[in-house]
């Protein structure tokens, strides 16, 4: 069985402590591949921590910063995924997740969604990113779709990434835990709307799914974990505990995808030139293009 | 409340709909206290204790995180104080096993309310004095102890207006602020606080026989149900009075939580430089280098 090992680095990132956090990711890099993993994925803003105001343009990083091509190099000949706050040529900051394989950046994606409304003020600090692209990982064998926390609020973000080709849909997150009302399955309010979507993002894409939330506490905001992986029927594959920092492993059987999608073909019944078709008329129909139609 | 005796009564009344769990409240506050500490450099924790039961329960919730040896609580009497609130303070001290000092607080409020002109100062002038001397107390320990000053007000009282500011509501860091005072309760019995301290009506202690709810005239299960309303389903006063609430009431709480924003913010500062603590230059209160060394 085409078998691939990922730890899921479920890691409590200190505050703008930019060199403390790469030293860190240098040791669950070592210490995953010392545990037989092939890919170590990190969470959202791993490098720097997430509640960082001004301080995002101080801890900022090109794409090919020598730090992430270190960070690279130590993943040997399998792969990373970490989160940092890039810098591009025109000096936008992105809150960014790249994969690191090959001894280098083989790709980044930018947040799409910011969260602006309720305890979060992205779109203040942060440029939002302009699409979802699936990503081929040679060292791992496998189509990866990256994407980061709020991204998977929106339905397009899992859907494009499968169309794209992703078997592997990677989201890296910085929840913090909120809502502990009697009654939720685990505590918190927020885990539990987690749970919902990314077992019902897994099944309706007929993907893998990694889900890697951090912990530890940014001012007020404290971070839940229960970074987990998730099958292609939408089936617990390894979960991590709430709250506490973890290493944890999964195996993923990587024929489980092939086996799904022939036997419920889901991906291949979709109709994305219906929705295109669709959604063409209704953005003119929103700049107004189209009278009388909708609004 | 697994523990319970099925036929004992509830030590308070819990409205349904705050109920919290418990669990995960008690795993967040400590967790959070200890990155507060973490991040400033401090090893441990002062505050005021009052014999109460918010107090008692952040003195609890203070000892979970980091161990009664980490904290000071100091008591401090005004001569007009209940002696059953020194001693439930007191029973506090002894199950927890943390440091503690009794400071009186009688000879620095006289002494300025005995002053010509002062003597005929009204109880919400001592009451504030009186707990803005404690504040004094509590950060000259602050110093002595090596400590971060929790907080120890409720979501309740910080929404009503019920604290006196820079006063009580003076703090470090306040672990149990987001959680009413059903919840506090809640809370409480599930850390172990006293049960006398649990059931006992709450009260400033400003003078003897003095109850917060006697006072604000509302129970605090009924305040507590509006102000959820209010402010964390967004209702407006009309669909609260709709679910069933008194109109008067509800008017009533609206106004205090109104009146009462200037409390809970930091006071503004006139715009006049290119960037302004606050409103252009905005950083995470704890970063890189601002630990205590």
């Amino acid at each position: 069985m085409a078998s691939l090992r990922i730890a899921l680095a479920q890691t409590a990132p200190r505050l703008g402590a930019l060199a403390e956090n790469l030293a860190e990711h240098a040791q669950r890099i070592a210490e995953a591949r010392g545990q037989g993993a092939r890919l170590v994925v990190f969470p959202e803003l791993g490098l720097t921590g997430y509640l960082l105001q001004d301080l995002a343009a101080e801890v900022a990083m090109p794409r090919d910063d020598p730090r992430l091509v270190a960070l690279a190099r130590a993943a040997g000949d399998g792969a990373a995924i970490v989160s940092f706050v890039e810098e591009s040529e025109d000096h936008r900051l992105f809150i960014a997740a790249a994969l690191l394989e090959g001894g280098g950046v083989r790709h980044v994606h930018r947040k799409v969604h910011l969260p602006t409304y309720g305890l979060f003020d992205e779109e203040r600090f942060f440029a939002a990113g302009t699409g979802f692209r699936a990503v081929r990982s040679e060292a791992l064998g496998v189509t990866l779709g990256i994407a980061v926390c709020e991204d998977f609020w929106h339905l397009p973000a899992p859907w494009l990434l499968a169309l794209d080709g992703a078997q592997l849909l990677v989201n890296v997150s910085s929840s913090p835990g909120r809502d502990v009302a009697a009654g939720h399955a685990e505590g918190i309010g927020t885990a539990g709307s987690w749970r919902t979507l990314l077992r019902t993002y897994a099944q309706l894409t007929t993907s893998h799914l990694l889900y890697v939330n951090r912990v530890g506490v940014d001012e007020s905001l404290s971070f839940w974990g229960g970074s987990e992986a998730i099958g292609p029927s939408g089936e617990t594959l390894a979960q991590a505990p709430l709250h506490d920092p973890a290493l944890q492993l999964v195996d993923l059987d990587l024929a489980e995808v092939r086996r799904r999608r022939i036997a419920t073909p889901l991906l291949r019944d979709e109709r994305p030139e219906l929705v295109a078709r669709r959604l063409d008329v209704l953005l003119r129909t929103r700049a107004g293009e189209i009278p009388g139609e909708g609004e | 409340m697994s523990s319970a005796d099925p036929v004992t009564e509830p030590l308070f009344p819990l409205p349904a709909e705050l109920a919290i769990d418990t669990d995960a409240a008690r795993r967040i506050t400590t967790a959070f206290i200890r990155a507060q500490l973490q991040q400033a450099g401090f090893p441990r924790v002062v505050l005021g204790l009052s014999g109460g039961i918010d107090s008692a329960l952040v003195a609890y919730l203070v000892a979970e995180a980091v161990g009664a040896e980490n904290l000071l609580a100091v008591l401090m009497p005004y001569r007009s104080s209940s002696p059953a609130s020194r001693g439930d303070a007191e029973e506090v001290v002894r199950r927890l096993g943390c440091a503690s000092e009794l400071v009186e607080i009688t000879p620095m409020v006289d002494a300025y309310f005995g002053a010509p002109g002062r003597e005929d100062a009204s109880a919400l002038r001592r009451g504030n004095a009186m707990a803005r001397v404690r504040m004094i107390v509590l950060y000259d320990h602050s110093v002595t102890w090596g400590g971060l000053v929790a907080g120890t007000g409720n979501k309740t009282e910080a929404l009503i207006g019920y604290t006196t500011l820079f006063g009580d509501s003076a703090c470090a860091f306040n672990p149990i602020g987001d959680l009413y005072k059903s919840q506090v309760r809640q809370l409480s019995e599930a850390v172990g606080v006293p049960a006398e301290i649990i059931r006992k009506a709450p009260s400033a202690d400003l003078w003897p026989g003095q109850t917060d709810e006697a006072e604000v005239g509302f129970s605090y299960a009924e305040v507590d149900r509006i102000l959820w309303r209010l402010v964390d389903r967004r209702l407006t006063p009309d669909e609260v009075v709709a679910e069933g609430f008194d109109a008067a009431l509800v008017d009533r709480i609206d106004r205090m939580v109104a009146g009462a924003e200037f409390k809970r913010q930091v006071p503004p500062i006139a715009k006049l430089g290119p960037r302004t603590a606050g409103i252009d230059y905005l950083y995470p209160r704890r970063r890189p280098r601002s630990a205590r060394t």
